[in-house]
């Protein structure tokens, strides 16, 4: 971890050294926090490793090149980077009548390979623990399969089982996939250097899909008795017959409980690597002020970055479980029958 | 401001790649894992009450054997009360029989001893007599004449000499 908080020292370093300035900080804060059409490699700011553009232009025609034909402020086949305006930092062209438009854009961009190396890093963890369970029937798994092994326990009967009860088969490969590619997604970021690092869980689109996939099972899967508390609850009659009060506001939570699944999450990781990215700004602020204050600085700086980035460790346990448990709450509650009152009750309470 | 809107590129991203993880794991993962864990946890439930009711059989079985083997100790110290007595018993009936086997013998002897001499006494009386008669034969051949007399007075004579015996 102190390695790693190095080499993201001087990483900024050498951003801010190179651009320089106040308004650079906040640009070099928020760059680090958005997606990007190249990954930075540790010790330089100008040399990425090169990640493939796929764009559609106006006239339906798809593009496939290198991101190092255009980072550096160059144009390929009419493609460029803009600066500023609504498109700042995204490949843009410009069409027949000289209008600068943004094209479909399906970028393998830093996030969508941070996506893919978090996807792969996952299976094949998750396979690991299912061949050990093929090959080794009944034995019991050590060290690496067995700390994995341990989560699915951990979360599979703590979460899901005693939520769901009898539907937990049902629903468990959904949610333990959702709460290990979280899980992943969240430690990966945390690395600083090449194959993690990308604010991908920070990102609002991962989570919004996320929380859209949790909607969909939640409202596919859902009973008769969901859909009717939804439009016909049970309240006085003067609450839904005249004016629909109630199945409005039940109709607006099928929708509030998505949204806060996907800030919640968004919010914390992003939060997360901005504490981290901010206390490290702290040293080139100062930098200015001599070389005393600089040097505390970045004795202070460097200690809170390696407590914040442990405390990021818990919080990415802790918001990945968070969101699975979430999940399986509205799960269980689209799925109650008539004669399971009193239990939604109690996860009703749970819930809060 | 970008951070809050989601860009289409990652999201048609991500749902292909939560679609492929989340088939990929679907099919060859979750419910070999599930399987896997649970029937490991029926394992061992049912491995923990069988080695609970082994320990309770053998609780038993020593408890068992402990009573028998006190049965057989006792069983043990009875025989050996039994045949202390039954030796004691036969000693005491060989020693009856030996005496009176020996009082019987004894008996026997005295018996054969007093026939012995009765027919000793017989013998001899008919001996003594025999002589007697030889010798007063001879004796009163020559002085007595008639020997009937002669008879008579030395049978008397020799009942006499009985009834002084």
């Amino acid at each position: 971890m102190v390695v790693l908080s190095t080499i993201l020292v001087s990483q900024s370093a050498n951003a801010s050294t190179s651009e320089g300035g106040e308004l650079q900080i906040k640009e070099t804060i928020f760059h680090h926090l958005c997606d990007g059409y190249g990954w930075e490699v540790p010790f330089s700011h100008h040399h990425r490793i090169p990640l493939p553009i796929i764009v559609r232009d106006c006239s339906g025609q798809w593009h496939c090149f290198s991101s190092s034909r255009v980072t550096d402020g160059g144009t390929y086949e009419g493609f460029y980077i803009a600066h500023g305006g609504a498109y700042n930092g995204k490949v843009v062209s410009v069409d027949a009548n000289g209008n600068e438009y943004r094209p479909i854009d399906l970028s393998i961009t830093k996030n969508v390979l941070a996506l893919f190396i978090s996807v792969f890093v996952v299976i094949a963890c998750v396979l690991s623990v299912a061949n050990w369970h093929r090959r080794n029937g009944h034995k019991a798994p050590h060290k690496g399969v067995g700390a994995i092994e341990s989560l699915i326990v951990f979360v599979y009967d703590g979460v899901i089982k005693s939520t769901l009860k009898d539907q937990a088969r049902r629903f468990a490969p959904y949610l333990l996939t959702v709460f290990f590619f979280i899980f992943g997604m969240n430690l990966l970021g945390l690395m600083v250097i090449f194959p993690g690092g990308a604010n991908l869980t920070g990102n609002i689109a991962v989570t919004l899909v996320l929380a859209i996939m949790t909607f969909l099972v939640t409202n596919i899967f859902g009973t008769k008795h969901y859909w009717k508390d939804i439009f016909w609850p049970d309240v006085p009659l003067w609450l839904k017959f005249p004016l629909p009060i109630m199945p409005v506001i039940e109709i607006f939570g099928m929708f509030t409980k998505p949204a806060a699944l996907t800030v919640r999450l968004f919010a914390n990781m992003m939060g997360g690597h901005m504490i981290v990215i901010v206390l490290t700004m702290l040293i080139f602020i100062f930098a200015p002020m001599g070389a005393g204050v600089t040097g505390a600085t970045t004795v202070v700086s460097v200690i809170f970055s390696i407590f914040m980035l442990l405390i990021d460790v818990l919080v990415s346990f802790i918001q990945a479980y968070v969101f699975t448990m979430l999940s399986t709450i509205f799960i269980s509650l689209a799925q109650e029958n008539p004669h399971h009152e009193e239990e939604s009750e109690t996860t009703q309470v749970i819930e809060k | 401001m970008e951070l809050f809107t989601p860009d289409f590129g990652l999201i048609f991203w991500m749902f292909l790649s939560f679609a492929v993880l989340f088939i990929v794991l679907w099919k060859f993962a979750w419910p070999v894992i599930i399987k896997g864990i649970e029937s490991r946890a029926d394992l061992i439930d049912k491995g923990v009450e069988y080695a609970q009711n082994a320990k309770e059989q053998l609780d038993h079985a020593r408890e068992e054997a402990d009573k028998y083997i006190a049965e057989a100790r006792r069983q043990q110290a009875e025989m050996l009360r039994e045949a202390d007595r039954m030796k004691t018993q036969i000693i005491e009936e060989a020693k009856a029989a030996a005496q009176h086997e020996a009082q019987k013998v004894m008996d026997a002897a005295k018996v054969s001893i007093e026939q012995s001499r009765k027919e000793a006494e017989q013998s001899f009386r008919k001996e003594v007599s025999a002589f007697a008669l030889d010798i007063a034969t001879k004796v009163v051949r020559n002085q007595l004449a008639d020997e009937t007399a002669q008879t008579k007075l030395v049978n008397t004579l020799l009942d006499e000499m009985e009834n002084k015996n």
